[in-house]
Parts: structure tokens; C-alpha cells; sequence
């Protein structure tokens, strides 16, 4: 086969299937999700108080009235203005980028994204495999803490080796974290294969315990609390025992190492997926379950592996948040769990995609604190987004229909047709 | 034999039935150790009333924790409700906990508006329809998979909840609103007087004994809370038999049931399945809506932070009516199981009786929701739920 026939079947392989179908529709979810967060935006400008609007609909608009004279007939003024908003959430996340490429926002925004990619992939091993993991926050959650709070026993013994104490130390604690979230993904996991347990509830049980019990152990100097704060968290890491930062300034709290370690996991979790035999079970199993378990798959077995390889991606995510940006643990982890769930389904579960997901995701995520200074939105504008964009490319067959309903409209086509993007491979009729 | 002790002997005998029978040994097992571990928890605070366990019982006998066990139960069972509508007609409603979250805010910021908890009431339940609404068109009309739909109707009123108190309030947690009265304060005629007059005298049951009611009734040792709950709470029970009825009496409780068990039948019988699932899924959102209203006026707070004050009910109640077999009985008796976990920790938290930390404590419920699943998670579901029904019409 020569090299243009390959990349010829690659490029086809691209083509063909539903991959352009699936971003397509992640693409008109996306912007439908936009549109109508602008939206809401304008529907909260209605309900704040505030002196003057920020922004003004007029009917006709002032483009018209500037030729014609006189006035708009129709005139709201609203106290939040939606393209700002929007400008600050999209384009303040990368800050200045052109003039300093390691600007702490854009910084901010990468680092995100990293943690972001390990939540995502986690959700979408999961999917693939046709159990919903709607528990990568609580894996995540054990995952950081196991990180914080075994290191700070270990990480002292390598403590004189400069560099190799990193090179021993860092890679320890992206262990302990997939160690921590793998056996806690496994828990769901099993009660679902061997108890029939819906994983969805008990796997949204489990997140609620993780921040209890997580609360527990470090709201007390008896057990993980640092005696020297007030807030509840554990004591700080030494330096050596996190991701170094290259390039960007160490106060950005992003590291280049955890990105690339990110980027390595993605193509390896595609690997996996898709050129092993393991990855091949999982994913028959997700889409036939019935097939694979006459394949001689054992299918309870499948569930198990697949819960914890899934735990154990979102507990290296938490690790990597103790590591690069905290350097401890805290309470009150941020919701990356949940958000991972919208980045894979975006992603149309594809470990690949996942990373330009969560890139977005993390611009959204960054942009919010932009937002938050900037303006007076509230950033919690992002969070519904995040649902909207999720019930969006769920129902891929409303962009079917609008796009059959435009494909009428112009010369002969064939009618795009595949499977859903958002199934995970559950679900057919 | 007199008829009270056989009807006593009948209850008993169909009590045994449906603990026991048709279980598997394991749940048996499970079943038998939770009865004789109550048993032994009653029998130790009666012989060694100075030790813990006469200390838990008290708690247990409590008339506040029956007060809070009720209050607790008003969403869950309300969702709960809504649940059993929704999955019996083929359309697996998981985005209860977001009808609930809409409804508490919406009704916060609906009384703060008017100035009335009923309109409040009415506008958290008007707010919860309109996003199941959203909701059953997506999955009926668009074909979603109802479990992504559902969580994407949890993210979105997770989000969009804190966004509005946000807006409005200029923070998660919103201003304080009053609150739903309760009977002896609500100033109905004749009732709210009666259940506080003294009525002083003995009643000579021939099964229970000698009852007291030299107190008044709100009075009454742990009962008492029955006669001095919410109007959310008399609600509750109203709507539970009339779901039972609904769903086991009425032609519509038949086309529901059929549209989730064989809904080409119920096409042929000229009935329009999605007409039907409509209903049931707007239902669910008029229910939960009372349930999640309810909740947030008995407060007369909405708390946004974090996983917001319904803190996972909506997922409570999807296992409440599992557990309760979609029968709106069981999954009311189921409710009170959890709410009742829910309020001994909180009476046990306030009282720091056995020095248990609060965050464990407050795992009581979760816990006991993955081990009800577990070990009962096994109900068979309608058989066409969770696919979407084509009539091979208009295409």
C-alpha cells in the first residue's frame, strides 16, 4: 500500500461513517447552545437592576434610523449585553496570546483544559463501554486525595534528590491518584455488573459521599488538616514533588509536562480503544452487548474493567489538579467531573476529540473568571451552557430533520444517515 | 376469633408476604437482620434504658423526627411520584432532580415577587412543567436518549438555578421569603383551634388498649407531628392515593401503563402513544414541581452552592419508587425509610448524641440508597421504557 492509498483510506475513514455527521452536530449544538445562553443572558438583563442598559433592541435599529430619521418605534434596554459577554468568555480566555503566549489567562485557560481532558476521557471509556459514569467527580475527588495525602509521607524520603526525586515522585503521584479513582470507579462498577445497581444513581451516590468523607478527613488536625490554616485543606506538597513549570511563569500554576502527559493519555486511551483487542470487547460490549457476550465476552467482567479504567483516568485528573494547580487538597473541588461528562459527549466519546473539547471547555472555564471581572454576569452562565450543550446533541435528530428540511430545499442528496452521536453506543432500536 | 384479630392476623401474614416471599436469600437474610436489629434496638432502650441505644430510640420516637421525616418526604415522594408516571409510559424521567432545583428557586423568587406563598407554590410548579416540557419534547418528538436528556435537564437547572439567584439576589443563596404555614398557624377555621384544644379524655380501644388524649393533638407523643405538619405534607398524602387510584382505576392509568409496556397495543387500540407520554411527563413536572417548591417554602431560603438544597433528592426518589416497585404506595413507604434516615441524622447532628462527625453522618442516606439498590435494585422495568415509540406516521 503506498503512503497516498493510506493516507487516502485514512482520509476516507475520516469521511465516511458519521464522523462528519457527529461534528456537525456538535457544532450546531454548540452555537445553538450560544444562541439561546445569549438569551438567557438578555432574560437575566431583564430581571437585574441597574441604571443604564448595557444594551438596547430597537426595532428598527439604529443602522436604519441613521438613514431614514427619526427614532426606533420598538426600544428595550437590557442591563447585560450578550456579545460582550460572550467577547470576554471566548476571547479573555486566551488574553493577550499574540504579544505573550504564557500570559497567566491563557495559562489559566491550558490548565483547565489539561484537567479537563483526563475528566473527559474518563466519562468516555465509560460510555463507550455503555455504562454511564456520571461519578468522575467523586473518582476525582479520591483521586486528589489519595495523591495529597499519601505523598506527604513518601515524598520526604526522595526529598535530597533534586530531579530525580521528581522524576521518582511525580509519576508516584499520578499512580496513587489512578490507584484512588480506579478503585472507587470499580465500586459503581461491580454493583452494577454482579447486583444490577443502576450505575447512574449509585454513581451520583458516591460523588455525594466522596465530598463528605473528603471533608471529613481534612476539617481536622487529628487526621489530614494543615494545623497552620484555617480553611479545610491538607498541607502543601513540597515544590519538587509537582509538575515543574516550563516555559509559563510557576505563579500560573500551569505545567506544560501535565498538558503533554494529557495529550500522551488521550492517544493512548485511543489506542486501547481502538487497536486492542481489550478496547475492541469494551466497545462491542457497549454497542452489543448480547453480540459480545456470545463472542465470549465476559460482558460482567467488561463493566467492572471499564468502570475502573474510567475511575482511573478521573482520578489521575485529580492528581494532576493537586499537583499543577494546588499543590494540597481542598475542599470544594471544582465541578470538572460534570463538565467532563459534556466534554465527551461533545466529543461524540472520542478520546481524540476529547482534547479539543475540553480545550474549549477550558476556554469556557477560564473565561468565566473573565467574565466574573469583567461584567456583571454571573459567571454560573458557563454551568448552563454545559447543560444545554449536553441536551443538544442528545436529540441529533432535530438537526436531522432541520437538515432534511433544508436538504429539500436544494438539488438531490443523499440523506445523511448513522448512528447517534450521543448513544455511547447504547442504545438501538 | 374476632374479626379485629383476624384482620390483625391478615396484615401480618401479607406484611410476611411481601418482606419475604418471592426474595432471594440474600435479601431475605438482609431483611430478617434489619427486623431483628430493630428488635434488639427496641428491646435494649426498654431493659437498659441508660445506654445508647435507649438514647437512639428516643431520638427515634421522637415528635421532631417525625415532624422532619414528613417535611423531608414532601420532595422526594412528590418526585418520586412523577418518576412512577414518567418510566411507566416509557419515558425514563433522570432529570427529576432539575425539576426540582428549577422548582425550589422559581418558587423562592415567585413568592419574593407576589408576596404569596401559594402563588409561589404555583409558580415553582409552573416553572418545573415547562422544563419537563422541554424535556418530553426532546425525547419524544427528537428521539434523545432519555438518560443524557434527563442528566443534560439536571445540569441545566443546576446551572441555571445559582445563575438566576445570582441575577436576582446577587448570590447562590437567595433572600429569605416566607415560609408555608403550618396547621396551627395557618388560621383555618375550626381546625387549626381544634388540633390544639386539650381534649381530655381516654378512649378504651379493644386491640390497641387504653389510648390518652388528655392532650391536645398536636400534643400527642410522636404522632402529635401528624396533626402540625405543612400543607405540603397533607398534599403529599392526597397525591399518593391519588396516584395509586390514577394508575391502577382510571382509563388513563391503563393507556400509561400500556404506552410503557406494549405501546404498538395501545396504538392499535387507537390511542395516541405519544399524546400519552406527553401527559405523563408533564405530570411528573407538575408533581415534582410541588415537591421542589414545597421544599424550598418550607425553608423559605433557596441555596444554590454546591449541589444545591435538593442535595440529591431527585435521585433519592428514582430509587424510593425502584425500591417501592412503581407502585406510588411503595415508593411512599420507601421515601419515608430514606427521609427518616435522613432526619434521624439531622436530630442526631443537633443533639451530638453519640459524638459521630457530621460529614459521616450526613452519608447515612447515600449509603443507604446504594445498599437498597444493591441488594433490591432488581425490578423489572416497563418494557418499551427508555425507547422512543414510532407510529410510522408523517414521515
Amino acid at each position: 500500500m503506498s503512503a497516498s492509498d493510506r493516507a487516502r483510506s485514512a482520509f476516507e475513514r475520516i469521511v465516511t461513517a458519521s464522523g462528519v455527521e457527529r461534528l456537525l452536530i456538535s457544532v450546531s449544538a454548540l452555537v445553538l447552545s450560544i444562541l439561546i445562553g445569549g438569551v438567557i443572558v438578555l432574560a437575566a438583563g431583564r430581571m437585574a437592576d441597574c441604571g443604564t442598559a448595557a444594551y438596547r433592541l430597537a426595532l428598527p435599529g439604529s443602522f436604519v434610523t441613521q438613514f431614514t430619521g427619526g427614532s426606533a418605534v420598538v426600544a428595550m434596554g437590557f442591563c447585560y449585553d450578550p456579545i460582550a459577554v460572550y467577547d470576554l468568555l471566548f476571547l479573555g480566555a486566551f488574553g493577550d496570546v499574540l504579544g505573550d503566549p504564557t500570559n497567566g489567562q491563557f495559562a489559566t485557560t491550558l490548565a483547565e483544559t489539561t484537567v479537563l481532558a483526563f475528566a473527559g476521557v474518563a466519562v468516555a471509556v465509560a460510555f463507550r463501554a455503555g455504562v454511564f459514569n456520571i461519578g468522575a467527580q467523586g473518582q476525582l475527588v479520591v483521586g486528589a486525595l489519595t495523591t495529597a495525602v499519601t505523598l506527604l509521607f513518601v515524598a520526604p524520603l526522595f526529598g535530597g534528590l533534586g530531579v530525580l526525586g521528581t522524576v521518582v515522585v511525580l509519576p508516584l503521584g499520578l499512580l496513587l491518584g489512578a490507584l484512588g479513582g480506579g478503585l472507587y470507579g470499580a465500586l459503581p462498577g461491580a454493583l452494577k455488573a454482579y447486583a444490577d445497581a443502576n450505575e447512574v444513581i449509585t454513581t451520583i451516590m458516591l460523588n455525594f459521599v466522596a465530598t463528605s468523607v473528603a471533608l471529613w478527613l481534612v476539617n481536622d488536625s487529628s487526621r489530614f488538616k494543615d494545623p497552620d490554616s484555617f480553611s479545610n485543606q491538607t498541607v502543601p506538597l513540597p515544590e519538587f514533588s509537582q509538575f515543574p513549570s516550563v516555559f509559563f511563569r510557576a505563579r500560573d500554576d500551569f505545567s506544560v509536562v501535565a498538558l503533554a502527559v494529557g495529550v500522551l493519555t488521550l492517544v493512548g486511551v485511543w489506542y486501547l480503544l481502538t487497536r486492542t483487542s481489550f478496547g475492541y470487547d469494551l466497545r462491542t460490549s457497549g454497542i452489543q452487548p448480547d453480540a459480545a457476550e456470545y463472542g465470549g465476552v465476559d460482558a460482567d467482567r467488561t463493566v467492572v474493567a471499564s468502570m475502573a479504567l474510567s475511575g482511573a483516568l478521573a482520578g489521575i485528573g485529580g492528581a494532576v489538579y493537586v499537583l499543577m494547580m494546588l499543590g494540597n487538597f481542598q475542599t470544594g473541588v471544582p465541578t470538572y467531573g460534570f463538565d467532563g461528562i459534556t466534554v465527551s459527549i461533545l466529543a461524540g466519546n472520542n478520546p481524540l476529540g476529547v482534547g479539543f473539547a475540553a480545550l474549549l471547555f477550558g476556554v469556557l472555564k477560564s473565561g468565566s473568571i473573565v467574565v466574573q471581572v469583567g461584567s456583571d454576569v454571573p459567571p454560573e452562565l458557563v454551568g448552563v451552557l454545559r447543560g444545554l450543550i449536553i441536551l443538544f446533541v442528545a436529540m441529533p435528530e432535530f438537526f436531522r430533520m432541520a437538515g432534511r428540511r433544508f436538504d429539500s430545499l436544494l438539488p438531490e442528496r443523499e440523506e445523511p444517515q448513522g448512528a447517534v452521536a450521543t448513544d455511547g453506543g447504547v442504545s438501538d432500536e | 376469633m374476632s374479626s379485629a384479630t383476624e384482620t390483625a392476623s391478615r396484615s401480618l401474614s401479607r406484611t410476611y408476604d411481601y418482606l419475604f416471599v418471592g426474595r432471594s436469600r440474600l435479601q431475605q437474610v438482609v431483611v430478617a437482620a434489619g427486623l431483628v436489629a430493630l428488635l434488639g434496638l427496641v428491646g435494649a432502650a426498654v431493659f437498659f434504658p441508660e445506654t445508647a441505644a435507649a438514647d437512639l430510640v428516643a431520638v427515634l420516637t421522637d415528635s421532631s423526627t417525625l415532624a422532619a421525616t414528613l417535611r423531608l418526604s414532601v420532595p422526594i415522594a412528590f418526585a418520586a411520584l412523577g418518576g412512577i408516571f414518567a418510566e411507566k409510559s416509557g419515558v425514563i424521567n433522570i432529570g427529576l432532580e432539575g425539576l426540582l432545583i428549577i422548582a425550589a428557586f422559581t418558587g423562592i423568587y415567585a413568592t419574593d415577587v407576589t408576596g404569596s406563598v401559594w402563588f409561589g407554590l404555583f409558580g415553582g410548579v409552573v416553572a418545573s412543567t415547562l422544563l419537563a416540557a422541554l424535556f418530553a419534547v426532546v425525547c419524544i418528538e427528537f428521539k434523545a436518549d432519555q438518560i443524557i436528556a434527563g442528566l443534560a435537564v439536571w445540569l441545566i437547572a443546576l446551572g441555571l438555578a445559582p445563575f438566576a439567584s445570582t441575577v436576582v439576589y446577587g448570590g447562590k443563596t437567595s433572600a429569605s421569603v416566607a415560609t408555608l404555614p403550618t396547621v396551627t398557624d395557618m388560621g383555618l377555621p375550626f381546625v387549626s383551634a381544634f388540633v390544639t384544644t386539650e381534649l381530655g379524655f381516654v378512649v378504651d380501644l379493644p386491640v390497641f388498649g387504653v389510648l390518652d388524649l388528655q392532650s391536645s393533638l398536636v400534643g400527642l407523643p410522636f404522632f402529635g407531628a401528624l396533626f402540625d405538619a405543612g400543607p405540603a405534607v397533607y398534599l403529599m398524602f392526597v397525591a399518593v392515593a391519588l396516584s395509586w387510584y390514577t394508575l391502577n382505576r382510571t382509563a388513563f392509568g391503563r393507556w400509561v401503563r400500556a404506552s410503557g409496556e406494549n405501546p404498538k397495543a395501545l396504538d392499535t387500540a387507537g390511542v395516541n402513544v405519544h399524546r400519552v407520554r406527553y401527559a405523563a411527563v408533564l405530570l411528573s413536572g407538575v408533581l415534582a414541581g410541588v415537591g421542589g417548591a414545597a421544599l424550598a417554602l418550607g425553608i423559605g431560603q433557596f441555596t444554590g452552592s454546591g449541589p444545591t438544597m435538593v442535595n440529591g433528592k431527585g435521585f433519592i426518589a428514582i430509587v424510593a419508587y425502584l425500591f417501592g416497585n412503581y407502585n406510588p404506595i411503595g415508593a411512599f413507604f420507601s421515601t419515608i425509610l430514606f427521609a427518616g434516615l435522613d432526619a434521624t441524622q439531622l436530630t442526631l447532628q443537633a443533639r451530638d448524641v453519640f459524638q459521630v462527625p457530621r460529614p459521616l453522618v450526613r452519608t447515612i442516606p447515600y449509603v443507604a440508597v446504594i445498599v437498597v439498590l444493591a441488594l433490591f435494585g432488581r425490578t423489572r422495568l416497563p418494557s418499551a421504557a427508555g425507547d422512543s415509540y414510532d407510529s410510522g406516521e408523517g414521515e
